[in-house]
């Protein structure tokens, strides 16, 4: 059976119905025999089912009959389900791994599409499916997907990355589409801290844009932010090509391009001046950078990797000072 | 079986208690055991596996690099009158590949010749196992030993030095109850920390006072030069690994005779670092290339529905207060290091005289050798327990045969199995740091070290390691303040489960107590003395020993100088700059 074949018959799970996963569930169905999708809350499985389209983040998406939803691990991983594609925040990462764990047989894929990192330990996505799954076939998703616009049929790419071929070639087979393109990569490392880093800078795009600010202080911002991105990612053991690439330098122009983003809407509203309890409650999901930009300060500042920018958004976030002061903050920590 | 039963009773209380009385150990039987029926047998299957493994290359390129790459070794060598006859063998095959190669392939087929050189390697490699001689060896050993050490006691007086034996020099901690049994449950690839040429000997004799059956070796060609060692270790189930022979098909013979014997269920030993520790450090950096085999072996156990076809991975501490060949190692390594001039002394470990004064020191000296057996591990680097099954870091049990099946088959992939073996190689090196067994001696280095060190924080390691006599003198007081404070961090280690003391260091309340053993045993055979003390001065004789001592204790981020330097305390990260941290 050639690895098509084998894939194109195969089940999959995937962990999490947020916009990106059920986006994620979408371009999957075309390409395999069943998706079953995880839910937390029932009302939605319900409407789901009902009505094969997930109202609260992805009204826009149309699902095929194989996808099915539930609320429960157990029947989300019953029969033979051969790889797993998890979309959960990191903040819930290592308590739904473990309950997920005790239902896998350990020849599953499992490939994640979360941008973020555990606070305090700063453990990969990855890291932690390792250390509570029985595989250690992980891989991730990432790259320059804003879910809306995949959910409209628009051209992207995406880029997956796993010390395994065997991962980074189930997750070119499964998510190849008309207008998506899949590209692999080895660099499992440098995949993930670029999608993580990037929230950090997309949090101070939104800053600037809320301050009225033009084009000359973004493209400041995103080149200077990427060195940054660099820095701290060859410290952490990455290659710095990867950043060059779509999971890098690609992610970080679609993010930091406009409110498509979440992140970016944090720091648009945090520039004008809104707490940010109150945008994180109107928010309705996770924006990944705040707590990407406390856990990355603590962690470099405690080993003297220069880090300005985040320095300069975590005290935003943190409401030390004004908006105006985070670009003074800004150009004096340049 | 039940004698070999009841002798693995005994032998579980013996290796249990600290001292016991000269006594033999019976010697098990095992699958090497019968070897010598199945040898040329196996041998035909490497020599067939690795020339199908080589289908589809251009044998001519094959053939014409592995030429090169021998022309090259062979004439750089030298040979004595013990291994001059196989350099000739060596340069006959060589000549005769050679001529093959010049006609056109229709006259000479080139797969007959790689099938030649693949024999000529297949019959280099393959060891032989006689019975006979390992019962002659188990008697000889403690019994030569035990003479020696007996008037080597008299010497000192000692009024019960003519009932103690070797069995009481050598510690034996850990997990033995475990290897014992998984012994039974599937093949055992025993892997020891390496640091000197006594380690094949001493593992040999391990393994035996654990009741296991014999195990086969992985030694280095060098110790074949040697006839008399060569004569025991060729008929004990030693198989020759050659370093210098860097060629493909070379490497593929070797990891395929592994593969094959370790499928057959015959335990194995091999050092996973390649040489000796040239620094006196624990092993950070492995090489995966044999250590692949046993991943291969299970899964081709498993495909072909062997009973026990599981491979686990033990890896073994061996901790010296002196190493015999500590001053050419670590010259060695500063050398290559590229900042001092490069002086190859002459490996002086092997000469008969050195060894038979190291042992005599050994008996004479009241000192000991610590060898801690680890937990073992499944091939993917997950713990075991007793009964085999492999244990997740979540605390579930794996299903092994899960994690080889891909694409709903169980399946070699040779991407994956490298990427589980890289993994498997970490954690091996994890479990090396955290299985070692700290001796005063090593913690008297450290502390002396590091105060030194700390007062000289501007010098290059080179420029310190040049200290005159007069800068690297300390006060005694000041000295021992850093050998207690040391001390109170590797309880807290330990504690941690980072690595394990030697009851002189987790016993004796008295700083002054351990710190004198250390002192007293730390590299006792050298010619200077690596420690001395007055009456209220400490100094070194020697600063490269000095270092090399000090270095077991690197990696795990205890350098006080390096702590500020930012995130260097991971196995392996820490060498590039940091001169081990």
């Amino acid at each position: 059976m050639t690895p098509k074949d084998f894939w194109h018959s195969s089940n999959i799970a995937v962990i999490g119905g947020g916009s990106w996963g059920t986006v994620l569930a979408h371009l999957l169905s075309s390409n395999c025999r069943s998706v079953r999708i995880w839910l937390r809350d029932e009302d939605q499985v319900r409407q789901f089912n009902s009505t094969r389209i997930q109202n609260r983040y992805a009204p826009q998406v149309q699902l095929d009959q194989k996808v099915v939803a539930t609320s429960s691990m157990v029947s989300a991983l019953e029969g033979t389900v051969n790889a797993i594609f998890w979309v959960l925040p990191s903040s819930a990462c290592r308590l739904r791994a473990r309950e997920l764990a005790p239902l896998m047989r350990g020849d599953e894929i499992v490939l994640h599409a979360t941008k973020g990192i555990e606070g305090g330990s700063l453990k990969r996505i990855s890291q932690i499916l390792v250390e509570e799954l029985p595989t250690r076939r992980v891989g991730v998703v990432s790259g320059p997907n804003l879910a809306s616009e995949i959910a409209r049929g628009e051209p992207a790419a995406t880029v997956v990355a796993s010390e395994f071929a065997e991962v980074c070639q189930a997750g070119e087979i499964l998510l190849r589409g008309p207008q998506f393109l899949v590209s692999t990569h080895s660099d499992l490392v440098g995949v993930e801290w670029a999608g993580t880093l990037k929230n950090i800078l997309a949090i101070a795009a939104g800053a600037l844009d809320g301050l009225g600010l033009g084009w000359n202080s973004r493209a400041m911002l995103i080149t200077l932010g990427l060195n940054e991105m660099v820095r701290f990612g060859k410290a952490m053991g990455a290659d710095v090509q990867t950043f060059l690439g779509l999971a890098g330098m690609g992610d970080l122009l679609a993010t930091c391009g406009g409110p498509a983003s979440r992140n970016y809407r944090v720091g648009f509203r945090l520039a004008q001046g809104e707490p940010l309890q109150k945008i994180v409650a109107e928010l309705g999901s996770t924006a990944e950078g705040v707590g990407t930009a406390e856990h990355v300060w603590q962690f470099a500042s405690a080993r003297g990797i220069s880090m300005p920018i985040t320095e300069s958004v975590y005290r935003l976030t943190r409401l030390d000072g004004s908006a105006q002061d985070f670009v003074k903050d800004l150009i004096r920590r340049w | 079986m039940g004698d070999i039963e009841k002798a693995k009773q005994t032998a579980g209380v013996t290796v249990r208690q600290k001292r016991f009385r000269l006594r033999r150990v019976p010697s098990v039987a095992g699958p090497l055991t019968l070897f010598q029926s199945i040898r040329p047998r196996i041998l035909q299957q490497v020599v067939d596996r690795t020339v199908e493994n080589f289908a589809g290359v251009s044998l001519d390129v094959l053939l014409g690099e592995a030429l090169y790459a021998e022309r090259l070794r062979l004439r750089g060598m030298r040979w004595n009158l013990f291994t001059r006859s196989r350099v000739q063998r060596d340069q006959k095959l060589w000549k005769q590949v050679q001529s093959g190669l010049l006609q056109p392939a229709a006259e000479v087929d080139r797969k007959d010749l790689l099938k030649t050189v693949v024999d000529h390697y297949a019959q280099e490699v393959g060891g032989f196992f006689d019975p006979a001689v390992y019962e002659i060896a188990t008697h000889a050993v403690p019994w030569g030993f035990s003479w020696m050490l007996n008037a080597a006691s008299v010497r000192r007086f000692l009024p019960w030095g003519m009932t103690e034996s070797l069995q009481s020099r050598i510690r034996i901690l850990g997990e033995i109850q475990a290897l014992q049994k998984l012994s039974e449950r599937g093949t055992i690839l025993l892997v020891p920390t390496h640091q000197s040429n006594l380690d094949s000997l001493l593992v040999g004799y391990v393994i035996y006072l654990m009741s296991l059956p014999p195990f086969a070796y992985g030694a280095g060609l060098n110790l074949f030069s040697n006839p008399v060692l060569s004569f025991f270790m060729s008929r004990l189930g030693a198989y020759t690994v050659d370093r210098n022979k860097q060629n493909s098909i070379y490497r593929q013979t070797l990891k395929n005779y592994s593969t094959r014997i370790l499928k057959e269920g015959i335990h194995s030993i091999f050092f996973p670092g390649g040489g000796r520790s040239r620094s006196g450090a624990i092993e950070s950096h492995l090489k995966l290339g044999l250590l692949g085999t046993g991943l291969e072996a299970q899964i081709e156990g498993m495909i072909e529905g062997r009973a026990k076809s599981k491979v686990f991975i033990v890896p073994m501490v061996v901790s010296y207060h002196y190493v015999l060949e500590a001053g050419s190692l670590i010259e060695n390594y500063l050398g290559e290091a590229g900042k001092h001039r490069f002086i190859q002394g002459v490996d002086e470990s092997w000469q008969l005289g050195k060894v038979v004064g190291f042992l005599w020191k050994l008996f004479a000296a009241q000192s000991s050798v610590t060898v801690r057996v680890g937990r073992a591990l499944d091939i993917f680097g997950n713990f075991v327990d007793e009964d085999g099954r492999s244990i997740g870091s979540n605390g579930l049990f794996i299903e092994p045969d899960r994690w080889l099946t891909s694409l709903g088959e169980l399946r070699k992939d040779s991407q994956r199995d490298h990427e589980y073996t890289r993994e498997l190689g970490q954690r091996i090196a994890d479990r090396f740091h955290k299985e070692n067994t700290v001796l005063t001696s090593h913690l008297v280095a450290f502390s002396y070290f590091e105060l030194l060190r700390a007062r000289y924080p501007d010098f290059d390691l080179f420029r310190f390691l040049r200290l005159s006599l007069a800068q690297r003198t300390l006060p005694w007081g000041d000295f021992l303040e850093a050998a207690d404070r040391d001390r109170a961090r590797l309880i807290q280690l330990a504690q941690k489960g980072e690595l394990h003391l030697s009851e002189e260091i987790e016993s004796s309340l008295d700083v002054r107590v351990w710190v004198r053993d250390g002192i007293r045993q730390l590299g006792l055979y050298h010619d200077a003395k690596v420690i001395k003390v007055s009456e209220r001065t400490i100094w070194t004789e020697d600063m490269n020993l000095l270092y090399y001592y000090r270095n077991r204790l690197s990696g795990y981020g205890l350098s006080r100088l390096v702590e500020l330097s930012g995130r260097k305390n991971q196995f392996g990260q820490n060498d590039s700059q940091g001169f081990l941290a």
